[in-house]
């Protein structure tokens, strides 16, 4: 298989591509800061001791808006992109989304719970509720994957169609008790749930950014360490059992890196569909189908996609905002089609 | 030339005392908020917004301006680029983290109650006319409020005296297609009950209708309120996607009212007396003629 670039060349271009989302993530917005000012008040933030005159708004814009929401979009395309790739490896086919384990519908039914319960509970602790909805969302996320898996296993064997099949059940079954709770629902409840599955990086705080990063840390420092793995799973089960490799712990691993990355994501953004499909794809266009390159060119293109989406959702509309799970797909489909031809040609 | 000195006297005096008074008062805001814009512009402070929600759409004036989006997925960036000095809304205004983010840019964030009740509308109304530097306005408007709400419970109470409440459903639908009858725990239920009408929906909250149980009811007034659609247009609509309707009682002695659905959002506003008016006047034929 050809490939259109070489490894070398794919990286400086998507790190180059991946600094330019980061700045152009920092310096644009709604409120227009002087590019002076934007750089005085970054290097600010990064101690550079500089007279803090007339800096107050550039530096509360750049400190407390714009770098938690770009570093939470870098960390949410990341990670999703990188669960792709686990799952497109996994199952051996290029259709698999992190949905398929069941993480997505997991997180949407612990949102659902979330949202509509706990309107009709109430009276839960003021400094609690926020965080009600990430907890719920990413435990749910992680329990129906830890099902998905645990259906898939018979006498020490994890099963990948068994557990495909469960997924798809799961996932049917998870979207009738949100179909439940969104008719249960009242007007505000139900509009909270549609915007919280059309995903968002707005309102990204500190607090709530370390438990993300941390995962996304940690899965994108893990994964790329079973790159070989994932190649030799390629070839089949046994061929890669042959090889040496523990199939049933690198199937594990995979899982369970899927449900906690993408489970944090969630958690974090709500529902951001697109980026763990196609960012696995539109690397693998460029490059090949080596993990090695697979993976973290993955988390390049997969942070600076979000970035670019999370620029479209806050300028479009301005000052209003848009959900970005609609501009994810909206500029990332074309770009992915014309590569698609382009290929074919 | 007496009388000019004293005039020159009066206009400087105003407008020192105009801009003492303005320097103190926030001169830019954004609301978010349906009935909390409303009352603004009735207040006469409408010049003062530069920025608005998806929810306030009267006056038509308010849709020139800027739009922040829905009013629970505000940006804190997007409001903070309009410059404002204060931001307004009810509790259902967030998402939390958004809202301390502009208050920790400086702007004054202040919350209204979006409860459908006369204490809460007084209590808002004291707020703003506060803020605005137009207090006794507020107070007259309050108490204009509450005399047409008195009367409009005379007027209930005397028409129940010679006439059975009438049985009413109240549709909500978009463009005639799928529409939702309103249910108890409702805006719409608070506002049928007020002009008198019958709720003959048992259910809670805004719920898709079913031809069977439609068919049962003793429907004797039909309102609806049609997102998309106004006038003729609208009950056309509704007719031809909901053939059981024109089954109806209420639809074969042409009881079919129509109602503003953008009344139905965001607590009480200025324009609800006039709509209860017309709404109980439908209701209780021959009551406003006596």
């Amino acid at each position: 298989m050809t490939t259109l670039v070489k490894p070398r060349t794919l990286f400086i271009g998507l790190s180059l591509l991946c600094l330019l989302a980061i700045w152009l993530s920092l310096a644009l917005g709604p409120v227009s800061l002087p590019l002076l000012d934007t750089l005085r008040a970054a290097l600010r933030l990064i101690g550079v001791p500089i007279a803090p005159d007339g800096l107050e708004q550039a530096e509360l814009i750049l400190g407390q808006i714009r770098l938690p929401r770009t570093l939470l979009g870098l960390a949410v395309g990341g990670v999703l992109a990188l669960s792709g790739v686990a799952m497109q490896g996994l199952f051996r086919n290029p259709l698999a989304d992190p949905g398929l384990v069941g993480v997505s519908s997991g997180a949407a039914l612990g949102a659902a719970i979330a949202i509509v319960g706990g309107s009709a509970f109430g009276g839960l602790p003021e400094s609690f509720g926020p965080y009600l909805l990430s907890l719920c969302a990413f435990l749910g996320g992680l329990g129906v994957t830890a099902l998905v898996y645990r259906l898939g296993r018979r006498n020490g064997q994890t099963n990948v169609a068994t557990m495909l099949l469960a997924g798809i059940a799961l996932t049917a079954l998870a979207g009738s008790a949100v179909g439940l709770f969104t008719y249960l629902a009242d007007d505000a409840t139900l509009r909270t749930l549609t915007f919280w599955n059309l995903g968002s990086l707005n309102g990204a705080s500190y607090s709530r950014l370390w438990p993300l990063l941390l995962v996304t840390a940690g899965v994108a420092l893990w994964l790329p360490r079973r790159a070989k793995a994932l190649n030799a799973l390629l070839l089949g089960e046994s061929e890669a059992g042959h090889l040496g490799i523990d199939v049933e712990g690198l199937k594990r691993e995979l899982v369970f890196c899927t449900a906690l990355g993408v489970g944090a994501a969630v958690a974090a953004a709500g529902m951001i569909g697109f980026v763990g499909l196609v960012v696995p794809h539109l690397v693998r266009l460029l490059a090949g189908p080596d993990h090695r390159v697979l993976l973290p060119a993955s988390v390049l293109a997969g942070a600076s996609l979000l970035l670019f989406a999370d620029l479209v959702a806050r300028l479009a509309l301005a000052p209003a905002e848009l959900p970005i799970g609609i501009v994810t797909a909206f500029i990332g489909a074309p770009f992915f089609l014309i590569l698609l031809l382009r290929r074919r040609a | 030339m007496r009388l000019s000195t004293r005039v020159v006297a009066l206009c400087v005096g105003l407008i020192v005392s105009h801009q003492a008074a303005a320097a103190e008062l926030p001169q830019r805001w954004v609301s978010a908020g349906g009935a909390l814009s409303e009352w603004v512009s009735a207040l006469g402070g409408e010049s003062k917004l530069v920025g608005v929600d998806t929810t306030s759409q009267h006056p038509d004036s308010l849709k020139a301006l800027p739009s922040i989006g829905y009013q629970r997925q505000l940006s804190a960036e997007g409001i903070l680029s309009l410059r404002p000095q204060m931001l307004i809304g009810t509790e259902e205004m967030g998402p939390p983290p958004v809202l301390s983010q502009i208050r920790s840019a400086g702007v004054q964030v202040e919350l209204f109650s979006a409860q459908p009740d006369l204490p809460a509308l007084q209590g808002n109304l004291q707020h703003l006319g506060k803020l605005l530097g137009a207090e006794d306005q507020a107070t007259q408007a309050f108490l204009a409020y509450q005399q047409k709400l008195d009367q409009q419970k005379l007027r209930i109470t005397e028409a129940q005296l010679k006439q059975k409440s009438p049985g009413v459903l109240l549709l909500l639908g978009h463009a005639g297609g799928n529409p939702m009858i309103a249910g108890k725990d409702t805006a719409a239920d608070w506002l049928l009950q007020q002009a008198g009408g019958h709720n003959l929906a048992t259910h809670t909250g805004y719920k898709p209708f079913s031809n069977e149980s439609l068919a049962s009811l003793n429907l004797e007034v039909l309102v609806f309120a049609d997102r998309a659609l106004t006038g003729d247009a609208a009950r056309a609509a509704l007719f031809k996607e909901n053939p059981i309707l024109s089954s109806t009682r209420a639809a074969k002695d042409g009881r079919v009212m129509e109602l503003d659905p953008t009344l139905l959002v965001g607590g009480l506003g200025p324009r609800l007396p006039e709509a209860l008016k017309k709404l109980s006047d439908g209701l209780y034929l021959g009551a406003s003629d006596q």
